[in-house]
C-alpha cells in the first residue's frame, strides 16, 4: 500500500469516524499527511508526549482554539489563523515563540484534500515563524457536529533574560503605534460570509509577527506593551490596556491607517473598522523618545509598512479609551459588546 | 489613506463652518434648537463628536429617526410567536434581535424586563439574522419545506427593496410582518406636540433621496425652518448653518443643503413602485400613539405575502402583554421624540446598557441612548489631561 498525503487523500477521500478511533485510520492519519507535513523531529518519533530542549530562562505558554468560516478567506485560512495566532500570543509578551501542538477536531465527511492543504498551510506558516509544530492530536465528530475543522494550537516560547512587557510599565506620555491598517481581516472576512461574497482586493492580515516584534524591540529597547489586536479590533485592546489604570488612552482617528476597501465598505455596513478584527496587527506602546525609532523599524519591516504613530497614553480621563477628530472633537472608544452585524439602514 | 479622504469630512471646511455657525448664532442671540430625524445622524454626530463643535447657544436634539425604536411592541411580541410556531423560520434584520417587546421576562434581571427576539431563539424558535429582505428571499428558496416571515422593519428607504422584490415575484413560501413606517406624517405631527420647542428641522439625507422634499412643504409655513443635510460632518455642519441663517433671517424655508443626492420630486420609480405594493393606513409608532397614514400595508394584490393573512391563527392567540408600551422607568417615547436627553432617563447606563439592553432605544446602533452610549455623549466635552 502507498503511503504519503495524496495516497492518504485518494484513499479515503473524506475524514471518516475512524480517523479519530485511536486505530489504523488515526495512525495513517497521523503519519502520511501531519507528521509528514509538519516534518519535525518529535512529531515523527510518535511519542506520547514530544520532549524538547529547553533554552534555559524563563518560558512563556499560551492557548487558544480556532474556529472561522469559511475555512479559506482572501489572505489565509484556518490553518495560518491557528499558527499565526499562537505565535502572535508568545511575541507581545517578549517571547521567541519555539513549539506549538496542533489538536484538530474534525467533522466526519470533510474532504481530505482540504485538510491536507490547511496542514500545508499551517506548515508555511510555521516556517516563516521560525516555530515547530512537535505535537498533536486528532478527534473526529459526527457528521453535521462540528463546522469541519477546528483547530487547537498551544505554543511554548523563551523570554530572553531582561525582558519585561506589560501594562504595568505604561505612563501617562508613552506613545501608541500600530503596524498597519486595521479591520483588514474582519472585513475581508465578512465579505465572503453568505448573502456578500464580494470580490474586494483586501485581503486578512493574519500572519506571525515575531519577527516584527524582535525587530521593534531592537530598535526601542524601552518598549514598554505589546498586544496583537484581534477580536474586538483596536477598541478592544485600548480598553483592556487602560480598564481600572490611573491612566487613559487616546487615539488620533485620522492618524489611523485604513484601507480603502475598509473605509467604503464599513461604512456601507455600518461596522466601525476600530471594532473590526485583524490577525496581523500588533499595538505598541513606547516611550516617547523612542516613537520615531519605532515607526521606523517597523516600516523597514514588510508587515509593518504602513505602521503609524495613533496616539498616546493621557493622566485623564483615567480608565477610558478616548478617539481625538481632526477637528479637535473628542467621543468615547465603547468596549465591544456583540459579534458585529451589519445595520438595518 | 486615512479617515478623512474625502471633502465632505474634510477639516479645514468643518473648522471654517464651525466659526460661521459660531458667528451667526451670536448675531441671532438666541438660543436654537434644532432636531434631526434620522438615526444616522445621531451615530455620525457622535461619531465625529460633532456636537463640541457647536456653540452653547444651538442645540441638536434626536427626534424619531430609529425605525427599531418606534417599532410597536405588539408587532415584536408577534415576530416571537411565529418564531416559536413549528416550521417557520423567523427572518429579522440583526438590529431587531435584542429589542424588548410586550412579553414579560422573568429571568432574575431587576426592573420589568421583556422578551426579545434572541429570548425566542433561546427557547427553540428558529430566528435567522439577514442583512437583506433579498437574503430572507433567498433562505425562504433554499428552505421549501419551512415558511420563512421577514420581520420587515424599517422606514421608506427600507421598504422600497421590498416593494421591488415582491413586484419581480417572491417564493410561495415567503411571508412579510408588516411593520414599516412612513416618516413624514410623523415630521408633521410632531409641531402640533405640547411642549415641543424646537426652531429647525435637518431632514434625512436618504430617506428624503426616496420621498423627495415636497412631502415637507408645510413645515416652514408653522415657522420652522428647515435643511435636508447628509451625514458627513460637512453635510451635517452646512445643515445647521442653513437652519440658523434662515432664522437669523426671519424666512424658515426649506433649503436643500444635500443636492447631491436629493431629488425635490423625490425617486419617482421607487415611489411608483413602492405605492404599488403598499398603502398608506394609520400605524402605532411605539409610546408615541397612533399616526394617520404612517404605516405600509400590502394592497389587496399582494395580501398573500402579509403573514398576518397566512398565519390567522397565530394572530388571533392573546398575546400576555404588559400594559406599559416600554418597560417600567424607560423614557424611551420622551427620548424619542427628543422631549429628553438619554442622560435623563434614571437607568442609562446603570440597568439599560447595550449589552443588556432595558428599553429599545438601547438596541440599535440608531437607537438615541445606544449612540449617546457607545460614544459617551452623555459626558458633554470629554477634557483630555496630557
Ligand atoms: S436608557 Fe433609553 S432605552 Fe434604556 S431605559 Fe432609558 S430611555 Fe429606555
Amino acid at each position: 500500500m502507498k503511503a504519503g498525503k495524496k495516497a492518504h487523500v485518494e484513499r479515503y477521500g473524506s475524514v471518516r469516524l475512524s480517523h479519530g478511533s485511536g486505530g489504523k485510520l488515526t495512525l495513517e492519519l497521523i503519519t502520511e499527511v501531519f507528521a509528514a507535513t509538519f516534518g519535525s523531529e518529535p512529531l515523527k518519533e510518535l511519542t506520547d508526549a514530544a520532549i524538547l530542549e529547553n533554552p534555559g530562562g524563563r518560558l512563556a505558554f499560551t492557548t487558544d482554539s480556532h474556529a472561522i468560516k469559511p475555512l479559506f478567506f482572501p489572505g489565509g485560512d484556518i490553518g495560518r489563523l491557528a499558527v499565526a495566532g499562537t505565535v502572535n500570543d508568545l511575541a507581545v509578551v517578549g517571547a521567541k515563540p519555539l513549539y506549538l501542538s496542533a489538536a484538530f477536531l474534525l467533522e466526519e465527511g470533510f474532504p481530505l484534500e482540504d485538510l491536507v492543504r490547511i496542514a500545508e498551510s499551517m506548515k508555511a506558516t510555521a516556517d516563516e515563524a521560525g516555530v515547530a509544530i512537535v505535537c498533536g492530536d486528532t478527534k473526529v465528530l459526527e457528521r453535521g457536529k462540528g463546522d469541519g475543522v477546528f483547530i487547537n494550537t498551544a505554543g511554548v516560547g523563551f523570554i530572553p533574560p531582561g525582558r519585561d512587557l506589560g501594562p504595568h510599565r505604561v505612563a501617562p506620555g508613552d506613545v501608541v503605534l500600530v503596524n498597519g491598517t486595521l479591520g483588514d481581516h474582519g472585513i475581508a472576512v465578512l465579505s465572503q460570509r453568505e448573502g456578500f461574497e464580494l470580490t474586494l482586493a483586501l485581503r486578512s492580515d493574519v500572519a506571525p509577527l515575531n519577527s516584527l516584534v524582535e525587530a521593534v524591540l531592537a530598535a526601542a529597547p524601552g518598549t514598554k506593551f505589546l498586544r496583537d489586536i484581534t477580536r474586538g479590533g483596536l477598541a478592544a485592546v485600548a480598553n483592556e490596556l487602560v480598564l481600572g489604570k490611573p491612566f487613559g488612552i487616546r487615539i488620533f482617528d485620522h492618524q489611523i491607517p485604513l484601507h480603502p476597501d475598509v473605509v467604503e465598505y464599513s461604512e456601507m455596513l455600518g461596522i466601525d473598522p476600530l471594532l473590526a478584527a485583524n490577525e496581523g496587527k500588533v499595538l505598541v506602546v513606547v516611550p516617547k523618545e523612542e516613537a520615531e525609532a519605532a515607526l521606523e523599524a517597523m516600516r523597514r519591516h514588510p508587515l509593518g509598512k504602513q505602521a503609524a504613530i495613533i496616539g498616546d497614553i493621557v493622566r485623564k480621563p483615567q480608565g477610558l479609551a478616548v478617539v481625538e477628530t481632526a477637528y479637535g472633537t473628542r467621543r468615547i472608544l465603547e468596549m465591544p459588546v456583540e459579534e458585529l452585524l451589519p445595520r438595518i439602514c | 489613506m486615512s479617515y478623512d479622504p474625502e471633502v465632505y469630512k474634510d477639516p479645514k471646511l468643518v473648522l471654517a463652518l464651525k466659526e460661521r455657525i459660531a458667528e451667526v448664532a451670536r448675531e441671532l442671540g438666541r438660543p436654537v434648537k434644532i432636531m434631526h430625524i434620522c438615526g444616522t445622524h445621531e451615530h455620525e454626530i457622535g461619531r465625529y463628536g460633532l456636537r463640541d463643535l457647536l456653540p452653547e447657544s444651538v442645540e441638536l436634539l434626536a427626534g424619531p429617526g430609529c425605525p427599531v425604536c418606534v417599532c410597536d411592541a405588539e408587532y415584536i411580541d408577534r415576530a416571537i410567536q411565529l418564531a416559536l410556531t413549528p416550521g417557520v423560520i423567523l427572518a429579522s434584520f440583526g438590529d431587531m434581535l435584542a429589542v424588548p417587546g410586550g412579553i414579560p421576562l422573568r429571568d432574575g434581571r431587576p426592573g420589568d424586563v421583556r422578551m426579545s427576539l434572541l429570548d425566542a431563539k433561546a427557547r427553540g424558535g428558529d430566528v435567522r439574522a439577514v442583512y437583506s429582505v433579498f437574503d430572507a428571499a433567498r433562505l425562504a428558496r433554499e428552505n421549501p419545506d419551512k415558511e420563512v416571515v421577514f420581520f420587515s422593519v424599517g422606514f421608506e428607504t427600507t421598504v422600497v427593496a421590498v416593494a421591488a422584490l415582491l413586484k419581480r415575484g417572491a417564493p410561495g413560501n415567503f411571508s412579510l410582518l408588516e411593520a414599516n413606517y412612513y416618516t413624514p406624517p410623523a415630521t408633521s405631527m410632531l409641531p402640533t406636540l405640547e411642549g415641543f420647542d424646537v426652531q429647525g428641522f435637518l431632514l434625512p439625507g436618504h430617506a428624503a433621496a426616496i420621498t423627495g422634499l415636497k412631502i415637507y412643504e408645510h413645515l416652514p409655513r408653522l415657522g420652522i425652518a428647515c435643511a435636508s443635510a447628509g451625514f458627513e460632518p460637512v453635510d451635517v455642519l452646512s445643515g445647521v448653518l442653513s437652519v440658523l441663517l434662515q432664522l437669523k433671517e426671519g424666512k424658515p424655508r426649506l433649503e436643500n443643503t444635500y443636492r447631491r443626492v436629493i431629488p425635490y420630486e423625490g425617486n419617482t420609480l421607487a415611489l411608483k413602485e413602492l405605492f404599488e405594493v403598499f398603502e398608506l393606513v394609520p400605524q402605532r409608532w411605539r409610546g408615541i400613539g397612533v399616526i394617520p397614514d404612517s404605516g405600509f400595508r400590502l394592497r389587496e394584490a399582494y395580501r398573500g405575502y402579509s403573514a398576518e393573512e397566512r398565519f390567522k391563527e397565530v394572530f388571533a392567540r392573546p398575546l400576555p402583554r404588559s400594559e406599559r408600551e416600554h418597560p417600567k422607568g424607560c423614557r424611551c417615547a420622551e427620548v424619542t421624540l427628543g422631549l429628553v436627553r438619554p442622560s435623563e432617563c434614571p437607568v442609562f447606563g446603570k440597568l439599560c446598557t447595550p449589552d443588556n439592553p432595558y428599553g429599545p432605544c438601547m438596541v440599535s446602533h440608531e437607537g438615541t441612548c445606544r449612540a449617546w452610549y457607545t460614544y459617551g455623549m452623555d459626558r458633554g466635552r470629554i477634557e483630555v489631561e496630557v
